[in-house]
């Protein structure tokens, strides 16, 4: 009976609004500096959990001599680098990687700005349909369908050639181009077009002095992301290079292959900042989520 | 003139869709077709159809495991994703200082080829790894160093590294599209923080995490060059299907078959996946 | 309305800023318990602000915030008992009606049969009980209203509060649903704090009301007071149609409650308050249905003058005109359709005096 008289106390003190006011500050003040502490905690664990891979292959590639149980390689040294750029002839190799991407992204922009602007501006039956189906080779990991795209080329020539690696990547990078475009001309208000000819510009004035500024952002934003797409593309590569046409990722993979991490992570350096770059720089004007293929109606 | 010029219209409109569906048939379909093909014949011939491929792979006592495999690593992945991205993006919506920063970070797994991401992580899991070297030195929880390269709670880590920005991203998004006043008025209503989010927020944004984490999953049960490198004696599908080619002679029928088998099953569990989906939702 | 004069609510020097911005600056109010009583003011007056911080939604950079006889400033949302109707609605769309009003009982931990019981009870307060198992979304807007006020009654709170809850009604639902809400409050006995920009569901609904103008309260007071007695300039120009003249205190007789006020080449003789003084600069303020047009014919008297109608209008019901007054005045007239005058006609306007009223700067 006591207990349950004690009891019955503790719940009404806690029920009604009748506390010191010192005692309620203070508890609040506690729990919302715990808070905040766990979610810096947390929020540093993420950031370190992203970050120090990157960092662990960068202190690789200028390490020398660190076995063993050490924090930090004890000498530096830029021989690793030296080694990328003489042996491994890493220089040739990017201009590969480069000119693919070029030719990748050419070609997918050329595909992505009619299909694009006929999804963004004309009625389709199926339209949404139409979309999921361009997107699979997206959705679809590539090598399924990179065996086939393999076979293909071997029948027809394409394989090591600069030209069949770039064919190869436009099959992931035109849906992506195709999906930034058509929602680039949709954006495209008719009336703005009406006002142009209203103030007397011929169709060609038009499309030069009103229709490009306004779709010159959604085709760079596409052309970025096929870049990048292109540049960092490994399962289609692997599957259709060739001795001349070895790109940055594929040579990183044979160089993980071989054995020395160093030099690996040498080359992976040289592969990954102008990712990383681009990304903070251009994430000002570009939503860097599209970059990510926010797919709407998955 | 009017029926003229539709049907001028619906030839332009055709036209103009010609690259992208070319791309799309010449670049995709067909060679899908071409695999299914190839799965079909027998290994390096040109003529005649065969199910031994298939049946020699599903009869294989480890084909089995492989399969299961696959699976139990993109589940795993997947659920860990979805946690983790339903944590950070509560933290992240509330704009917490550096947001911006931590919503690039996201997006980092992404803009990396695979392949480094995976060098990078199995650097630093490994026995001369950071983490270990915490573990060993500074935290004094083991005597030996932690093997957490080529196991698989390390792939699942991995694949959960390079994947969960996916669910993120359209975790976020959904968060964030949220209508302020609705958590008010459960607010008002008297529940606290946890029961806003248990009965409110998280019913509501179930849908976007749900499709979000489908790209996951798919990018995980396709995952190659992860498992190629730290797969160690682990190999999924998605290495299966290159080391058939990787035989001299190529094996490319054998390949095909399982890269067939592999769409198979992500075609059923995306519809699996789709039908739960579609459940009338808000 | 109120047998006791007890306050249920009250703001003491409140305080907001966001930035350089203050939404509320040192704001004071006290509101009586079972009284419906309005924020009324203009888009960014800080009645919003105001009415978060007595949810709690916003903390007061100072100030203190007294629900009940409680300091509540610093207690979170869920504690203060308090029921919310909001503008949009912000039903949970992924409940069933009956799960939207019984949510604050489940919270509570009320069981099973008596949640049913009370949640049904709402529910046929408002006439909904039919759709207890329909969504949000299969209803109309006067629907899903009404569930958000059932909602924030289930639980008899002591006070409630509504945001705008008619601004995205129709104009004809917007009507009724102004008497269903007076209504179910008068019936509950409850305090209501109301926050609108309509002046005219201010004025039909409220025991009092704020005026609220850039942070400040320019007048509290019964809608009466607030529509024939405005003691500021904005608030005489917000409330209903109004015309202004500034002009000069020139004499002052105090033992016959008059004064005169030298506008515009007129001397308008105005109701004297004991604040004046001759040589004071003042605004006065009539409303325009309260000026009288009478035919140039007309014989002289207080606070007749000449004028010439410079635009009419034809309203229906009324006639409104533009007179133009004095030397430079041009007055808004308001006139019941009887006597139409056209445009160029020579009036006379008279201001009666009593219903001139005085604004002092």
């Amino acid at each position: 009976m006591r207990r349950f008289a004690s009891f019955h106390i503790d719940m009404s003190r806690f029920a009604s609004l009748h506390i010191d006011m010192g005692l309620i500050r203070k508890y609040l003040r506690a729990i919302l500096n715990a808070r905040r502490l766990l979610i810096t905690t947390f929020l540093l664990c993420f950031a370190l959990m992203i970050y120090l891979p990157f960092t662990m292959i960068a202190l690789r590639s200028i390490g020398r001599g660190w076995f063993g149980r050490l924090w930090l390689p004890p000498e530096l040294t830029l021989d690793w680098y030296k080694w990328a750029v003489e042996v491994t002839n890493i220089v040739d190799i990017s201009k590969n990687t480069l000119v693919i991407a070029v030719l990748a992204v050419t070609m997918s922009t050329l595909i992505g700005i009619p299909t694009g602007w006929a999804f963004g501006r004309r009625r389709i039956p199926g339209k949404e349909v139409l979309m999921s189906m361009i997107l699979l080779p997206r959705m679809i990991p590539p090598i399924a369908y990179a065996l086939g795209v393999a076979q293909i080329f071997y029948r027809l020539h394409l394989v090591d050639t600069h030209f069949g690696v770039a064919l190869a990547h436009v099959a992931i990078c035109a849906p992506y181009a195709i999906l930034v475009l058509s929602a680039t001309f949709e954006g495209l208000d008719e009336r703005i077009l009406e006002a142009g000819s209203v103030c007397g510009a011929s169709p060609v004035r038009n499309f030069f002095h009103v229709v490009l500024p306004l779709i010159l952002p959604g085709i760079l934003s596409s052309m970025i992301f096929t870049f990048t797409t292109s540049y960092n593309e490994f399962t289609l590569t692997l599957m259709t290079y060739g001795k001349d046409t070895v790109t940055l990722p594929v040579r990183t993979y044979l160089a993980i292959g071989e054995g020395y991490w160093e030099v690996t992570s040498a080359m992976s350096i040289i592969l990954v900042v102008p990712s990383i770059l681009v990304l903070f720089m251009i994430q000002r004007q570009v939503a860097p989520e599209k970059l990510v293929g926010g797919f709407k109606g998955v | 003139m009017k029926r003229g010029s539709k049907a001028r219209t619906t030839l332009v409109t055709l036209i103009m869709m010609l690259p992208g569906l070319a791309a799309f048939f010449g670049l995709f379909f067909y060679p899908m077709l071409v695999t299914v093909v190839r799965s079909l014949r027998p290994e390096g011939e040109q003529a005649g159809w065969t199910l031994e491929h298939y049946a020699h792979f599903l009869a294989e006592p480890r084909a089995r495991g492989v399969i299961l495999l696959t699976f139990a690593l993109s589940i795993s992945a997947t659920l860990c994703s979805i946690v983790f991205s339903l944590v950070l993006c509560l933290v992240l919506r509330r704009k917490p200082r550096g947001h911006r920063f931590f919503r690039l970070t996201m997006l980092i797994p992404r803009v990396v080829p695979g392949l480094i991401g995976a060098l990078g992580l199995l650097l630093l899991f490994g026995s001369r790894g950071w983490v270990n070297l915490l573990l060993l030195q500074v935290l004094r929880f083991v005597d030996e160093p932690v093997a957490i390269n080529y196991t698989i709670p390390g792939l699942i880590l991995f694949y959960t590294w390079l994947y969960f920005p996916f669910t993120a991203v359209t975790t976020l998004s959904t968060l964030e599209g949220l209508d302020p006043a609705i958590e008010e008025a459960a607010d008002v209503s008297g529940a606290n923080r946890w029961q806003v989010l248990r009965h409110v927020v998280i019913p509501l944004i179930t849908p976007g995490i749900l499709a979000g984490s489908v790209l996951t999953f798919m990018a995980a049960f396709g995952a190659f060059s992860i498992p190629l490198i730290a797969g160690g004696n682990y190999r999924p599908l998605s290495v299966e299907i290159y080391r058939q080619i990787n035989f001299t002679p190529a094996r490319w029928s054998a390949a095909s078959a399982r890269a067939m088998i592999m769409a198979a099953l992500q075609v059923v569990f995306l519809t699996i996946y789709m039908r739960i989906l579609r459940r009338p939702s808000v | 309305m109120s047998e006791t004069s007890k306050t249920m609510i009250e703001l003491r020097e409140v305080t907001k800023r966001y930035g350089d911005l203050v939404a509320n600056d040192h704001i004071t109010l006290k509101i009586r318990a079972g009284e419906l009583m309005t924020l009324l003011g203009p888009s960014g007056c800080g009645k919003t602000t105001a009415l978060r911080c007595i949810t709690g939604h916003n903390i007061p950079d100072e100030g203190q915030v007294w629900i009940d006889g409680h300091n509540v400033t610093e207690v979170p949302t869920h504690k203060r008992e308090l029921g919310m109707v909001f503008q949009n609605f912000a039903l949970f769309p992924h409940m069933t009606v009956f799960d939207n009003v019984g949510f604050p009982l489940m919270i509570r931990r009320v069981d099973k049969a008596e949640r049913q019981e009370r949640v049904m009870e709402a529910l046929r307060l408002i006439r909904m009980a039919e759709y207890a198992d329909h969504y949000p979304r299969q209803l109309s807007g006067g629907q899903q209203q009404r569930v958000g006020l059932a909602r924030a009654l289930v639980y008899r709170p002591k006070v409630l509060l509504l945001d705008e809850p008619l601004s995205n009604l129709d104009a004809k639902l917007r009507e009724e649903m102004r008497f269903e809400i007076r209504d179910l409050i008068d019936r509950l006995g409850i305090t209501a704090v109301y926050v609108t920009h309509d002046q005219a569901e201010a004025l039909a609904l409220s025991d009092r009301v704020a005026v609220m103008h850039r942070g400040h309260i320019e007048q509290v007071g019964t809608p009466d007071e607030i529509y024939d007695c405005p003691q500021s300039r904005f608030v005489a120009d917000f409330i209903g149609l109004s015309d202004f003249i500034a002009g000069t205190v020139s004499e002052v007789f105090a033992e016959q409650g008059t004064a005169l006020l030298r506008a515009n080449g007129l001397e308008i003789t105005v109701p004297a308050t004991p604040e004046m003084s001759p040589g004071q600069r003042a605004l006065l303020f009539i409303r325009p249905n309260n000026v009288v047009l009478l035919p140039s014919t007309h014989e002289e008297g207080t606070n007749v003058f000449d004028g010439l109608v410079d635009k009419m209008t034809y309203l229906g019901d009324r006639n409104d005109y533009r007179v133009a007054v004095g030397e430079s005045l041009e007055l808004r007239v308001q006139t019941d359709g009887k006597v139409r005058f056209g445009v160029g006609e020579r009036v006379k306007v008279r201001l009666p005096t009593s219903l001139c009223r005085l604004i002092l700067e």
